[in-house]
């Protein structure tokens, strides 16, 4: 925990050190005016924890807070809990909560809302609910101090709060309603920057700045989330003016031509979330290391960052991203490609080719989308090479999980996926009972290397366990990772304040409040 | 008449249930399963997963679930949405209006300049007109209709300036009364025409070969030989006799306006009814799509015994028993 706040502190000392050197660059804030975000779909509602639902997040940013959120960079930040403590046990996570925090239909906000939340989450099975499963009870000894109390210590629990999921609501608009159904639904009442006005289904959301706003009252009069679904109309609607800032990412190929172009800001940095082929181990040969060693010396990850992320991203070294990089192991990598060396091992393992060439013929289902195409057959041409034939299978999202995550049908697949916000999303993903495990993996060390990390409190403690875990999966290969995905912000050169350039340590991802036009 | 179309009825009825029936079991076989995209990719709990399932009744049998579902039907109950935990009818009504508007606009103006392309063609056949009149209605016919929008996007909002790229109404200057609707006008212009475009080739060929067709018939000719005013046979005899098949292909198309404009409704950011059914379809949306499939088989029934009564006006030599 003290390393947290540490950070933290570090963080706002290097905030308001930015935010110094920006003050004499820049003019004074100027208030007013209205922003207009593209937004790729309709949220499902606006109950900010019940289901998955990435359209409503971004926008629910705006009007609601959680107890401590993420900044653009992934850092841990205070948001509704101005600070915080962890007992020396690691089982009691005791937050402070801010004093002149009203709903926005006046009520004021105390800790009952905090736990009334996070009991619906836990009973109702929310979208946090796994995350949610250490905690034993929520205590509030005051109106505005809420205490977590663990079963075991856990130490991702933090940055599962801040993450996904885990807005704070309002409990005298839920309590003793079906909260699926509950008509604030519809018209969201949050403790955030901005208060919901309208949202006309399939084509915007509108907020409006809330004055009575604990941190300070935002600078825009307005936010408006416009729904443009196709990312090349998106794009035209952002370079015509029509959209300020572009929330519907933009095409990969236009990404270059974008940087180039006036009055157009673009923020690139590596995301910690990344491509990797997962082997269905279940089944033969795929149980085999030495034909699993081969995919990883036969595929081309330069070629695979060049040509289906154009250029964007980084061909992936190690086990884990190197953007949460204390975790990283930067020892322990994939090896160099080399076909010689995959194709004396396919020989050794028995596949021998055939009178084509061919050794074996494999199933590679994937995602629609063209930076998945462009991948897959990237890979299809690398295994050619070692006379692999790869049938290539497009699938919508719906059927991709029912396939691979259900069925278990399947030889190789890509997929990619954040691997935070702490590195016990390893679990998930390479864990036996992980959720997000489609391998059929199951090594008791790393379980046993895993769950010794999630329990202790401290960074310096845990790093070792998780570099092993890496060191591990380089030795066995139940995955190969690709390529490092990149996070790309873009939006107009008049747009000040935004959360990736001067709310680092501040506000989260899409959070508005500090954004301020500089229009004519 | 009356007979004939309570039969009519009662046979759209009918096929309106087996349509149901055969929907409902086509969209369970297809492989997905909405409680596990619910429940998302980056941390699928099976806890929440069985939560969905049981919450939705997807956890019963497949013939249970379709006879709830018809219960409910027939009651006027269309459901609740499993994404969206609403009535579907409410979801349904919210997207209307916006898809009637865009695809009744282009319907009637693909029928109008469609019929009235072919027929100047047919008059003419042979002639450079009419060649690059086929010529043109071919390379329509054969172009994709988002391809489309996306040029006429780049072309009259991003290099003329003269019209927005997309949406229903302009959001940087909100607007009230008798301008928001010529603000919904003008944003209607370019989703429209593409939609109108890509139907006009239907209209335009079937109307110039009908139109020539009945020309060459025995009537036409005995009216020429008596001397009568080219223009008069082919407005008063001709036309009438040759709009039949346009009628039809009208009907059909009218039949499919609750959802057939969904690419053209993505790429113009359209708040209609063809994205609300793919979005439905994506997330494995089960009573949603049976909702909308019900209005679009309903839609269609409908449009066809207008369709049939049009005839009867239009053609007195066709009455119904």
């Amino acid at each position: 925990m003290r390393k947290y706040v540490s950070i933290f502190v570090a963080l706002v000392v290097a905030a308001s050190m930015l935010a110094g050197c920006a003050q004499n660059s820049t003019p004074r804030p100027k208030e007013g005016g209205t922003l207009i975000v593209s937004h790729q779909d309709d949220p499902i509602s606006f109950n900010p924890d019940w289901k998955t639902d990435d359209y409503a997040y971004p926008i629910n940013q705006n009007i609601f807070n959680k107890l401590v959120t993420l900044d653009p960079r992934y850092n841990i930040v205070p948001d509704l809990a101005t600070k915080w403590e962890v007992s020396p046990d690691g089982k009691t996570y005791t937050f402070y909560l801010a004093k002149n925090v009203k709903w926005h239909d006046g009520t004021k906000f105390t800790s009952q809302d905090v736990k009334w939340t996070f009991d619906t989450i836990i009973q109702k099975k929310g979208t946090a609910y796994n995350n949610l499963q250490a905690v034993e009870s929520i205590e509030c000894p005051d109106d505005y101090t809420v205490v977590f109390k663990l079963k075991q210590p856990y130490s991702a629990f933090l940055g599962f709060l801040a993450w996904y999921g885990t807005f704070v609501m309002p409990k005298h608009v839920y309590e003793g309603t079906d909260w699926t159904t509950n008509p604030a639904n519809q018209k969201p009442i949050g403790t955030g920057p901005f208060k919901f006005v309208e949202w006309v289904k399939g084509d915007h959301v509108t907020l409006e700045k809330n004055p009575d706003y604990f941190k300070g009252a935002p600078h825009l009069d307005k936010v408006v989330f416009r729904i443009i679904p196709d990312a090349n109309t998106a794009l035209q609607a952002f370079l015509n003016n029509e959209v300020d800032v572009a929330g519907v990412r933009p095409p990969l190929s236009e990404v270059g031509k974008l940087e180039k172009t006036d009055g157009v800001k673009v923020i690139k940095f590596a995301a910690p979330s990344r491509y990797y082929i997962a082997f269905n181990m279940r089944k033969a040969p795929w149980n085999n290391l030495d034909v699993r060693k081969a995919i990883a010396l036969a595929v081309n990850r330069q070629e695979i960052v060049d040509k289906a992320l154009k250029g964007l991203g980084q061909a992936a070294k190690g086990f884990y991203t190197p953007a949460i990089a204390w975790a990283y192991n930067d020892k322990d990598v994939l090896p160099e490609r080399n076909l010689q060396e995959a194709n004396r091992l396919l020989d050794a393992a028995g596949l021998k080719p055939n009178a084509e060439g061919i050794r074996l013929k494999i199933d590679l289902p994937y995602f629609q989308g063209s930076e998945w195409a462009d991948m897959a057959t990237v890979i299809k041409a690398n295994l050619k090479e070692v006379g692999i034939d790869v049938n290539l299978q497009q699938l919508e999202i719906a059927a991709w999980m029912q396939k691979v995550l259900t069925d278990h049908d399947f030889d190789i697949t890509i997929l990619n996926g954040f691997q935070g916000p702490d590195p016990d999303n390893l679990r998930l993903r390479v864990g036996s009972n992980g959720n997000l495990q489609m391998m059929g993996y199951s090594n008791a060390e790393v379980d046993k290397l895993l769950d010794e990390a999630s329990q202790l409190t401290k960074v310096e403690e845990r790093a070792p366990k998780y570099k092993d875990v890496q060191r591990i999966l380089s030795q066995e290969l139940p995955i190969v990772p690709l390529a490092e995905v990149t996070s790309i912000y873009v939006f107009k050169s008049y747009v000040h304040g935004m959360p990736v350039e001067d709310g680092i340590g501040k506000v989260t991802f899409s959070d508005y409040s500090l954004v301020w036009l500089d229009k004519k | 008449m009356g007979r004939y179309l309570l039969k009519k009825a009662g046979a759209a009825v009918l096929t309106i249930i087996f349509v149901l029936v055969l929907n409902f079991f086509i969209i369970h076989i297809a492989p997905g399963d909405p409680a596990r995209i619910l429940s998302g990719l980056d941390n699928p709990s099976p806890e929440v997963i069985q939560t969905l399932r049981e919450k939705y009744g997807l956890d019963k049998p497949l013939q249970v679930q379709l006879v709830t579902y018809f219960k409910r039907v027939i009651k006027g109950d269309l459901g609740h949405s499993i994404v969206y935990d609403r009535p579907v009818w409410t979801l349904i009504k919210e997207r209307l209006g916006a898809t009637l508007l865009l695809t009744f606009t282009s319907a009637i103006i693909a029928f109008v300049l469609g019929s009235l392309l072919g027929a100047y063609s047919a008059t003419r056949q042979g002639s450079k007109v009419d060649a690059a009149l086929s010529f043109v209605a071919y390379l329509l016919y054969s172009m994709p209709s988002f391809w489309l929008g996306l040029m006429l996007i780049l072309v009259f909002a991003s290099w003329l300036k003269i019209l927005p790229t997309s949406g229903m109404v302009n959001l940087r200057a909100p607007s009230t009364g008798i301008l928001h609707y010529l603000d919904v006008f003008w944003h209607l212009i370019l989703p429209a025409t593409t939609l109108s475009l890509v139907q006009i080739p239907a209209y335009y060929r079937i109307t110039r070969s009908s139109v020539s067709g009945v020309l060459k018939e025995d009537f036409i000719t005995m009216f020429r030989a008596s001397g009568m005013d080219e223009r008069k046979i082919f407005r008063k005899y001709a036309f009438k006799n040759a709009i039949l098949p346009t009628v039809t292909v009208f009907g059909l198309h009218l039949a499919y306006v609750v959802t057939g404009a969904a690419l053209v409704e993505i790429v113009f950011a359209w708040p209609g009814m063809g994205r609300l059914m793919l979005g439905a379809i994506y997330r494995r949306d089960y009573p949603l799509l049976m909702g909308i499939y019900l209005i679009m088989s309903l839609s269609v029934a409908v449009t066809m015994i207008v369709v049939d009564i049009l005839y009867a006006v239009l053609d007195p030599r066709i009455r119904y028993t």
